[in-house]
């Protein structure tokens, strides 16, 4: 019976899916029908129109997992192999490199304007 | 017949390969032994082995691969349970997938122009820290090769996903935010993944980090490739 339910609640998030890849094509909106369908759901959950619970264990298994579903895509290097042979081998550091670079500008970048608000914050308090 | 026996059996061999690694993670707790990482090396030696094409693969492949939309549909719970964590940090998780988002797009042009890579080439590389489906997206609209940016995607979330605990420890970039923030916009869904781990608030952090990112990508990616080859 509990599986039941889940499948029924993944079924209903399949559901958000669909209607984002819908608006996607009928709206050329720049986003993957995935993200509308996120933010459709978050949307509906904002303004209580869904119940968390209708839909939580269904999401929280599907998330339980998530790695799997990319397994697909990421084998698909395999494919695209001789791209990275000879000169093109460059084009991996070149990728790892930017990612780090990206991803400790993006934390700094936060993590500084978190402090600078917690700062100002306690400095009103004082005063 | 022959078409099912065969999709059943390359899900089956997906789905016990990722247990199988799961546990493997589990017991001897090494951040690149991440299960995205080792079942993918799993299956590309077994398919190489048995000079299996990935298009035959992905005859049961596809049926774990459209799950995916739905699975990143779902991320919008943690987003809806951690809404308070979200509003409280307004500007810093806006500013910080703004510049880090930018950053992306920039360093990889930059980086791989000045290494004398082709035009395309180049323009397939700027969108790698956007979530797969969006990257394919820009790469189309800016004359890049779709699937090629998204083998660039695929190297930016695993090299993240392998590297991140290390690297943000390292600059003390390690907080709730940081860890987030950081893993979201340079490593999309797939380091979300990772970030699951870390739990719920980073999950959240990094699910709108990446949607942010995917937002901001669209919009930014065709100006930035204007401005290197307009």
């Amino acid at each position: 019976m509990k599986i039941l339910i889940k499948l029924l609640q993944v079924a209903v998030l399949y559901g958000f899916y669909l209607v984002g890849n819908w608006l996607h094509d009928i709206l050329h909106i720049p986003l993957p029908g995935s993200i509308i369908g996120l933010l459709l759901v978050w949307g509906a959950l904002s303004m209580k129109v869904l119940n968390l619970k209708w839909i939580e264990s269904g999401a929280h298994s599907l998330l339980s997992v998530l790695p799997i579903f990319f397994i697909p895509a990421t084998v698909a290097v395999m494919n695209y192999g001789h791209f990275f042979s000879g000169k093109g081998s460059l084009l991996i550091p070149i990728t790892i490199v930017s990612t780090f670079l990206t991803m400790g500008v993006a934390s700094f970048v936060s993590q500084s304007v978190a402090k600078r608000i917690a700062k100002r914050k306690a400095g009103s308090e004082c005063s | 017949m022959q078409l099912i026996t065969l999709s059943l059996g390359f899900i089956l061999l997906t789905i016990a390969i990722y247990f199988a690694m799961t546990v493997l993670y589990m017991k001897v707790h090494l951040p690149f032994l991440v299960p995205i990482i080792t079942t993918t090396i799993v299956i590309i030696l077994i398919l190489v082995l048995f000079n299996i094409p990935y298009d035959t693969y992905m005859v049961g492949g596809q049926w774990i691969d459209k799950l995916l939309g739905p699975a990143v549909v779902s991320l919008a719970i943690p987003l809806y349970k951690q809404r308070e964590l979200l509003k409280r940090h307004i500007y810093p998780i806006i500013t910080g997938v703004l510049v880090g988002c930018l950053t992306g797009m920039i360093s990889g042009v930059v980086l791989a122009k000045s290494a004398g890579f082709s035009k395309e080439l180049v323009l397939s590389i700027l969108p790698k820290s956007i979530t797969t489906p969006i990257a394919m997206q820009i790469a189309t609209q800016i004359g890049g090769v779709p699937a090629l940016s998204a083998v660039f995607v695929i190297i930016a979330g695993i090299s993240g996903v392998l590297l991140s605990q290390y690297f943000l420890a390292f600059f003390k970039l390690d907080s709730t935010l940081g860890r987030g923030i950081g893993l979201g916009v340079a490593t999309h869904a797939i380091g979300t993944s990772k970030a699951i781990e870390y739990g719920e608030q980073e999950a959240s952090l990094s699910s709108v980090a990446m949607t942010l990112s995917a937002i901001f990508g669209s919009i930014f990616g065709p100006v930035i490739a204007l401005i290197f080859y307009g």
